[in-house]
């Protein structure tokens, strides 16, 4: 107890004494006095009496120093010292402490920036009560978290003793506009129970209540509740907001709560502006009679207390049977059914959420993040070797301090101190840098989820990029890391030094040529990193480049998307087809259009509708399930306005319609998988429908292959075109929106927006239109290797400019340090040519050798980038080529200046000095 | 504290604290002199505390609460501190005197018996 009141007391004493030295002072003066006093008394003389005094009390300087330490904690007070006496040491040697800073800075900026979105997008729990508890409704035949029927959770609902509490939700986008051009919100379509079972209360105004959301009958009034930022950016954060009415497709809901700012929802990587309950989509659908469709939903689950992931697994697998049976699609043929009920349900932890994002984005990132280790040791090895050319000037002043009898692990823990100073400030400027880049990179992946996913099911790309303690844990232990990494070193060394050095004048020992031999290592070190680094860079922009060069199949320049939804218009499904006609033939029309032509899904639409085929004539026999193709629906004169040749047959006419024979056309691909590479016009398809089986569909033509799926990477799938006009009930639901392209006469697309949408708004004023350029779609679907390839291209580039300055420092100091031999070397008739080539020489040793390890690293890790490249392999042997050769035609500038300067070397003046 | 030195030091390091309790408790508060002035007096010269063995002491049992140290003047009007128990000190004194009566007695008991 005492023990600790004296800890608390030196606590206070360190911060701010209450005893000034001033007070110990005096009392130790007056026990002084008193001693010489009492020995004047026996009988001394004065001066012998202040000896005797100052033998028998002791000095009063020593027993101040050892007040002060029992006052305080003596550590603490020394690190104020060596704080002190580190940061007087930076000021007074400027230059050193902003490259040191800089380059630092650069490297914890960079790992923090990326940890941060690591930590968002990877490992970040969802702010929800107890997220442990949490699980997703998965599939036991695949690893992605599949899109439900809503049925399916339904039939989950009413079998509450299986969790405690099931929610299921949709992302959406809503528009919010009233007519005309599409102006889009982030929404989600949630069970009623999502936000009782999540744990999350509105801040302001309920959440839903299972009042809000009946099945089978349509609620009272349509409900929305929007979240914070929605709020504050729509009704400006005013409480009046509850009570008010926004449209979302058309359709008004009452806004009745606010969620808390740091809830985005369930899925990682998006956010909500506004959720409404799953009830209400029969409403902005347009359906009249309110009737409830299955819709594709996720499915969450809360295991209830000490419930564990298997029991509840054992459990919902208990009453699959009846689950499955209870949901059985209509009309589907019966080997499809047998899949259905077979495959079992699995439960998937979802402490941190649902994210399609993170399996995209998760490799890519893993590889930024080594890249950027890359850099900071890279960064590492510079500052280690500046600091190492430093403590050689001060090893005057480290010997003296050892000659007065500071301790080795005084001078080491000194050195480490300055380092960490460096350090420290490195990583100040770092956090700024860390969360300027992260948000920059965040901005560069929403960009194409915005330009490219203009279709119902992606909403924009956000990641709470806010520091939470793992980023600050994880930017503390680099920082550590650092210090002691490029600290340790030059610190050791100068702990070496010897007391008696300092009585030397000129020491030139053997100290000096191990300092020169760290430096030299550390500079092939910097030299292997970065030719890793080049080379990942090269990889990842050769990627790039042959991803752009990929022929497409089709002609980008200037094709103009204008996605038509059909929103509000009440129209019968067998109307649409029509109406998608009208609003093409209008768009044909106008001047300045070549072709228009309208398909259910555009190039690059980052979705395939896929379709099983049962049987070809004339082509090998297919399994009993059919095999898959992709599937589009087109009217006449897509393959025209996109640029698609057909090699073989025709192209729909206006003509083709219901009620005539059924026609398909076929691409390249789907001949080769399923006629065996025939010709196979005149041929006809059977396909599994839904329904009573269709009647075989005749091939008319064969159309070019064409890269049409979801990324420029992915390969060309057997593809299968229908007539638009021939799509009839059991298409519907491809029609609710489809795609028009426009090619321009000539130059730009973009003047003809305004005319391209008054045509089809004169068709039908209820349409809600969203434009863009099949260019910038493309563009938008290359966004994860071009950031792949910026970050990597502007990471090699540093760690150039380190490795450089670098080599650049140790070969000036080599220089220096030779200069008297260079000097006789001269004056002996060496030619300054032959200098040169003595400081090249070994230069030149120094970069070959970090070359070859850098190469054969480089070969080793490419391994784990194969699946981010294109086009290339990983060991492309002319990318590790060209980024030697960079790396060396980069050094050999590096070293030629410090060269130069050794050749200018004047014998006369050099010995004169010595 | 090395600014004791010596093995006297040592053997002191472990009873200064009761010592001190000890002598405040039977004279009332006294300067740091005076203290050691007594100190010398009771072990007949052998126990001359210097500065730097005496005034961390000090400044410890008071910074544990045990001792508290006020500005006062002395006899011949000179301006000194002066250290008294507190309430806590005595507690401690009364702990530490049983406690060290107990050592003495194990100590005795096996010095003495064979």
């Amino acid at each position: 107890m005492t023990r600790v009141r004296e800890w608390i007391d030196r606590l206070r004493g360190t911060l701010r004494p209450r005893r000034s030295d001033g007070e110990l002072e005096e009392e130790l003066r007056l026990h002084f006095q008193l001693a010489a006093e009492e020995a004047q008394r026996r009988g001394e003389s004065p001066s012998g009496a202040a000896r005797t005094a100052a033998i028998e009390a002791g000095g009063v300087a020593q027993v101040m120093e050892a007040l002060r330490d029992q006052r305080g904690f003596p550590w603490c007070r020394d690190l104020g010292r060596d704080l002190h006496y580190a940061c007087r040491g930076l000021v007074r040697n400027p230059g050193l402490a902003v490259v040191a800073v800089a380059s630092l800075a650069l490297g914890i900026g960079a790992n923090t920036a990326i940890f941060s979105l690591v930590n968002s997008l990877l490992l970040r729990a969802l702010p929800v009560r107890e997220p442990g508890q949490l699980v997703l409704v998965g599939s036991g035949t695949d690893s992605r978290i599949p899109y439900w029927s809503s049925e399916i959770w339904e039939q989950l609902q009413h079998r509450p003793q299986l969790f405690d509490g099931t929610v299921a939700w949709a992302t959406a986008r809503f528009d919010l506009s009233a007519r005309g051009e599409t102006q889009f919100v982030d929404g989600v379509w949630a069970s009623d129970s999502y936000f009782d079972v999540l744990g999350v209360q509105a801040i302001l105004g309920r959440t839903f209540s299972s009042a809000d959301d009946q099945p089978g009958d349509t609620p009272r009034t349509p409900v929305a509740v929007v979240s914070y930022a929605f709020w504050q950016r729509y009704f400006d954060g005013a409480p009046s907001a509850i009570g008010r009415t926004v449209t979302l497709d058309r359709v008004g809901f009452t806004v009745i709560g606010v969620t808390p700012p740091d809830f985005f929802g369930t899925d990682v990587g998006q956010t909500f502006d506004v959720a409404v309950p799953l009830g209400f989509k029969p409403l902005t659908d347009g359906s009249q009679n309110g009737s409830r469709r299955p819709i594709l939903v996720t499915i969450m689950a809360r295991l209830r207390p000490g419930q564990t992931r298997d029991v509840a697994t054992a459990a919902l697998r208990g009453v699959q049977p009846q689950v499955r049976d209870a949901t059985l699609p209509k009309g589907w043929p019966k080997q499809f059914l047998d899949r259905y009920l077979k495959d079992a349900f699995a439960l998937v932890p979802a402490v941190t959420g649902n994210s399609t994002l993170r399996q995209q984005y998760q490799r890519p990132l893993l590889t930024i993040m080594v890249v950027g280790a890359l850099v900071l040791l890279i960064a590492c090895a510079n500052v280690a070797n500046l600091l190492l050319a430093r403590a050689t000037a001060r090893r005057h002043e480290f010997s003296v301090r050892r000659a007065v009898g500071a301790s080795r692990w005084r001078l080491v823990r000194q050195l480490l101190i300055e380092s960490a100073v460096l350090a420290g400030l490195g990583t100040a400027v770092g956090l700024l840098i860390a969360s300027w880049g992260s948000h920059v990179l965040v901005r560069q992946l929403a960009k194409q989820i915005a330009d490219a996913g203009r279709n119902a099911t992606t909403n924009r790309v956000f990641l709470d990029l806010s520091l939470d303690w793992r980023v600050l844990a994880f930017t503390t232990g680099v920082t550590a890391a650092t210090a002691l990494l490029f600290g340790l070193a030059p610190a050791l060394r100068a702990s070496l030094v010897a007391p008696v050095d300092a009585l030397r004048q000129h020491t030139r020992g053997s100290a000096g040529d191990a300092r020169a031999g760290l430096a030299s290592g550390l500079v092939v070190a910097q030299v292997a990193f970065s030719l890793m680094l080049v080379v990942a860079a090269g990889l990842f922009a050769r990627t790039l480049s042959s991803l752009t060069a990929r022929p497409l199949g089709f002609d980008q320049t200037g094709v103009l998307l204008v996605d038509v939804d059909l929103g509000r218009a009440h129209l019968d499904p067998s109307e649409r087809a029509a109406l998608y006609q009208r609003a093409r033939d209008a768009v044909s029309m106008l001047p300045g259009v070549a072709n228009a032509a309208v398909a259910a899904l555009p190039p690059i639409a980052s979705r395939v509708i896929g379709q099983p085929i049962q049987s070809v004539s004339g082509g090998p026999s297919l399994p009993p399930t059919g095999r898959m193709s992709a599937l589009n629906v087109v009217t006449p004169g897509w393959f025209d306005t996109l640029g698609t040749r057909l090699v073989a047959g025709r192209d729909f006419t206006d003509r083709d319609r219901l009620g005539t024979p059924p026609l398909v056309i076929v691409n390249e691909t789907f001949v080769r998988v399923f006629t065996n590479g025939a010709n196979p016009v005149g041929q006809t398809i059977s396909i599994f429908l839904p329904g009573p089986p269709p009647p075989p569909m005749e091939i008319i033509g064969v159309a070019a292959d064409a890269v049409y799926a979801s990324s420029l990477r992915d390969t060309i799938e057997p593809t299968i075109y229908l007539p638009l006009a021939q799509c009839g009930e059991v298409w519907s639901r491809f029609l609710a929106s489809m795609n028009l392209s426009v090619r321009p006469s000539g130059g730009s697309p973009a003047p003809l927006t305004r005319s391209v949408a008054a045509a089809i708004l004169a068709v039908n004023p209820e349409l809600s239109l969203t434009f863009r350029s099949l260019s910038s779609q493309i563009d938008a679907s290359l966004t994860q290797e071009r950031v792949l390839a910026q970050v990597a291209g502007f990471f090699g580039a540093l760690a150039l400019v380190l490795a450089s300055l670098g080599l650049y420092g140790v070969t000036s100091y080599a220089v220096n340090r030779r200069r008297v031999e260079f000097g006789v070397r001269m004056a002996l008739g060496a030619t300054p040519g032959s200098v040169v080539g003595l400081v090249l020489a070994r230069a030149c040793t120094l970069v070959l050798l970090g070359l070859v390890i850098g190469a054969t690293a480089s070969v080793w890790a490419s391994k784990f980038v194969a699946l981010l490249l294109y086009g290339l392999e990983p060991r492309d042997p002319s990318t590790v080529v060209g980024a030697a050769a960079l790396l060396a035609a980069v050094a050999g500038m590096a070293a030629w200046l410090p060269a130069m300067r050794a050749s200018r070397i004047d014998p006369a003046v050099t010995l004169r000095s010595e | 504290m090395s600014t004791g030195g010596g093995p006297k030091a040592d053997i002191l390091q472990g009873t200064l604290d009761l010592m001190v309790l000890q002598i405040l408790a039977t004279l009332g508060p006294l300067h740091g002199y005076a203290l050691a002035a007594r100190l010398e007096l009771v072990s007949k010269g052998v126990l001359k505390l210097n500065m730097g063995t005496l005034y961390p002491a000090l400044m410890r049992l008071e910074q544990r609460g045990l001792l508290r140290g006020d500005w006062g003047v002395t006899d011949n009007n000179r301006k000194a501190r002066f250290y008294g128990l507190t309430k806590a000190g005595r507690r401690e004194l009364v702990a530490e005197r049983a406690e060290w009566d107990r050592m003495v007695s194990i100590l005795h008991a096996l010095l003495h018996e064979g």
